[in-house]
């Protein structure tokens, strides 16, 4: 029995095929703990809370330029008209933007709040501007935006939120046609608009 | 060699007749039952007599499943308050009540929104007992949070986490973030606004989890869609009443088995640096588990639940619940949970990928592996200076970061808003709902002059000081986008009237809060200056401050 007390040297067959069928199982859990997670992620479609939504011709549902916003529980969104006020305080640019209305830093909902003319979230104080734009608290970003389609009477796109990352006007605010009263708003929930950083307010004009 | 049978009953009721071979069968299933006492030993155990030699009782614990995670003897000098403060034996019992009324909660529990808070306003009003087995289930959530907390600093304080218990403790760990786990799961469960949006927020932290592809695959792993629904709600039912008491179970038999192949760690000064004599007791210092520890335990059992019922029997504490969920309004002031404000503390410094994932992960992996880097053997107060000055230190910074995560901190809104929500919040009854039906007189009543309200109605009167305690207190200039914006002179006026019934017999009254300020702008609603909020109350609404 001498031989059984020397540690063997080098692999023996059947210590190989032992770890051959140890690797296997390892790597059959894997399969399994893959299989579960795919199992466990929902599927859903991306803005399945109204995916794109007509909400009305600019005549009736614009709000006046720098007027408070107005809310659409359904979409989960802002409507805003930002004039020539809101621009020089936030990002600069005029026009008509649609923000979801949920807070970008812990998934709260923020509200406008009239008399301090910005919209507050209710639980860390994040507040931002009426464009959205960031203006303190501990939220990372801007507010995200949803796409905006401008559509004649004809059902013909007059005018679209650019929604190409990169493109020095990303998610920037539609300009509103002249004597475009019967055009219709449509908000495209499905296509979100991370401004991906804080445009610092820096005083106004 | 032939064996002999066993004894059939017959045999056994012709030698010792029928009485005597009934009494023996009873011994011996006795003796099965409790894994080796007769009846004769379980009422020496009761009398308090000594034991017989050989000792019968110490056969629970090495032939019974249950027993065999308890020692057989403890050491005389952790039988006192000081050093355990009972505190693990506590968290045990606070867990097991958690597992019988959650058993009974499921009874009439159905984890579908639109079906869920029903079942709460059911459980509340129908169900016999119903509001007793919640409070008590709520109460026993708490109580296991703080005692497991409690349990933790009292470990680091004796210096118990140190060689040979190392691992004992990183069990011990485990078994906190289950806690918590278990706690916060389960916040979720009544759908109401606390619920939603409380966890709505500590599910947002998952979401900041780096990269951002892995933290929105945790996401919506746990909440099963962008937003909590359905089903998220189903998912943290099933996390809460299956998934994490299965793997808490298992790791409180791991932290149970530890601390018997460990033994009970000595009081610091009883024992020389690097030693551990907490196996070695001496016969004369030895207290046996049956029955001493055992009655001891009951007892505290006891205590425990004693400390639950009265405050709920005098309807000092009830667990509360708002409005049902809304997933299109926050209240103002939402947080967290309470055992997760300093979290919250943390999250308004900034980046929430830092202060909610990264800086307690950190925290964590010390505090799992701190055994580890200690390698002071001494467990002695007098030798372990920095140890102890590190944990007074964190314990100021978590109630500092606690603070940080209360709704008073830098939460700034319009102080308008802030009027109307401490007197009349809108998920809670709040002081002006509280007043006594009859002392809400019609009329308008203004905090300028709080005195101007009737002596027979002093509760108003006390409600309209508290205001304008409130409004004192409150900051008269804020600054909004840097621009400073004043808010001077500012009062409330209460106006009450009757919504239905007579002047002489209302029903129901109608209550108007005013709030006004120097520049006040038009109320759109209303169309007149000023911010207005407003409630019903009922002759029988029976709001208490207590909240129910």
């Amino acid at each position: 029995m001498a031989d059984q007390a020397t540690p063997a040297r080098g692999i023996t067959r059947r210590e190989f095929l032992n770890y051959v069928a140890l690797a296997s199982m390892a790597l059959f859990t894997a399969e399994v703990g893959g299989a579960i997670l795919a199992f466990s992620l929902p599927r859903f479609r991306e803005g399945e809370f109204g995916g794109t939504k007509s909400i009305g011709t600019i005549g009736d549902r614009l709000p006046p330029a720098d007027s408070a916003p107005v809310a659409y529980a359904d979409i989960k969104t802002w409507i805003v008209n930002i004039g020539p006020e809101a621009a020089s305080k936030g990002g600069g640019k005029q026009g008509l933007v649609a923000l979801y209305k949920v807070c970008v830093h812990l998934g709260c909902l923020y509200a406008w709040v009239d008399s301090n003319q910005r919209f507050e979230c209710p639980c860390h104080g994040s507040k931002y501007q009426l464009d959205g734009t960031y203006l303190e608290g501990p939220a990372p970003r801007d507010l995200d935006r949803f796409a905006v389609i401008i559509k004649d009477d004809q059902g013909t796109t007059i005018a679209q939120t650019v929604t190409i990352s990169g493109d020095p006007n990303y998610g920037a605010p539609i300009q509103i046609p002249d004597n475009a009263s019967n055009y219709t708003i449509v908000v495209d929930t499905g296509n979100k608009i991370d401004l991906g950083k804080r445009h610092y307010y820096t005083g106004g004009a | 060699m032939r064996l002999e049978p066993f004894a059939t009953l017959n045999d056994m009721r012709k030698q010792y007749g029928i009485r005597k071979t009934i009494l023996i069968k009873v011994d011996e299933s006795v003796e099965r039952f409790t894994a080796g006492l007769r009846i004769n030993d379980v009422r020496g155990v009761l009398r308090g007599d000594p034991p017989a030699k050989p000792n019968p009782r110490v056969k629970p614990h090495t032939e019974g499943a249950w027993f065999h995670i308890w020692p057989t003897f403890y050491h005389e000098a952790v039988t006192k308050f000081y050093p355990t403060f009972k505190l693990g034996m506590i968290t045990t019992i606070f867990f097991i009540i958690e597992i019988i009324t959650g058993l009974f909660l499921m009874l009439y529990y159905t984890p579908a929104p639109g079906i869920s808070y029903d079942n709460m306003l059911r459980i509340l009003s129908t169900v016999p007992l119903g509001q007793f087995v919640r409070d008590i289930h709520r109460l026993a959530a708490e109580g296991m949070v703080i005692a497991v907390w409690l349990h933790m600093g009292r470990t680091f304080l004796t210096g118990s986490y140190k060689k040979p218990r190392q691992f004992t403790w990183a069990t011990g760990v485990i078994l906190l973030l289950l806690t918590i786990a278990l706690s916060y799961t389960g916040y979720l469960l009544p759908w109401d606004q606390l619920a939603y949006w409380a966890v709505t927020i500590g599910a947002s932290m998952a979401d900041a989890f780096p990269p951002p592809e892995v933290g929105k695959a945790i996401g919506l792993l746990l909440k099963g869609a962008p937003d909590l629904g359905a089903g998220g709600l189903l998912r943290f039912y099933l996390l809460h009443v299956f998934a994490l008491p299965l793997i808490a179970i298992i790791f409180v038999f791991v932290h149970y088995y530890k601390v018997i192949r460990h033994g009970h760690s000595l009081p610091p000064g009883l024992e020389n640096i690097g030693e551990d004599n907490a196996r070695k007791v001496p016969p004369d210092r030895r207290v046996p588990f049956l029955p001493d520890i055992l009655t001891n335990e009951l007892l505290w059992f006891g205590l425990i639940m004693a400390a639950m019922i009265v405050p709920i029997a005098l309807n000092l504490y009830h667990a509360p619940l708002e409005h049902a969920a809304n997933s299109q309004s926050t209240p103002l002031h939402t947080v967290a949970p309470w055992y997760f404000l300093f979290v919250q503390g943390w999250l308004k410094l900034g980046d929430k990928t830092f202060w909610g994932v990264i800086f307690p992960t950190i925290l964590i992996g010390l505090l799992l592996f701190w055994p580890y880097i200690d390698y002071n053997p001494s467990r002695r107060y007098g030798d372990r200076k920095i140890a102890l000055m590190a944990m007074m230190v964190t314990i100021g910074l978590l109630v500092v970061s606690s603070y940080m995560g209360t709704p008073g901190f830098s939460v700034v809104t319009a102080p308008q808003l802030e009027v109307g929500f401490h007197a009349l919040p809108p998920e809670q009854p709040g002081p002006i709902r509280s007043i006594a039906f009859d002392q809400l007189l019609v009329g308008t009543w203004s905090t300028q002059d709080p005195s101007a309200v009737p002596g027979n109605a002093l509760e108003l009167q006390a409600v309209m000081r508290e205001i304008k305690s409130e409004i004192d207190s409150l900051p008269k200039t804020i600054l909004v986008n840097n621009q400073p914006v004043n808010y001077f002179n500012m009062y409330a006026e209460l106006t009450i009237e009757v919504a239905q019934g007579t002047p002489d017999n209302p029903t129901l009254k109608h209550i108007v809060l005013a709030v006004h300020w120097d520049g006040e702008p038009i109320d759109l609603v209303r169309n007149q200056p000023g911010y207005f909020t407003d409630t019903f109350v009922h002759k029988d609404s029976k709001y208490t401050a207590s909240g129910e």
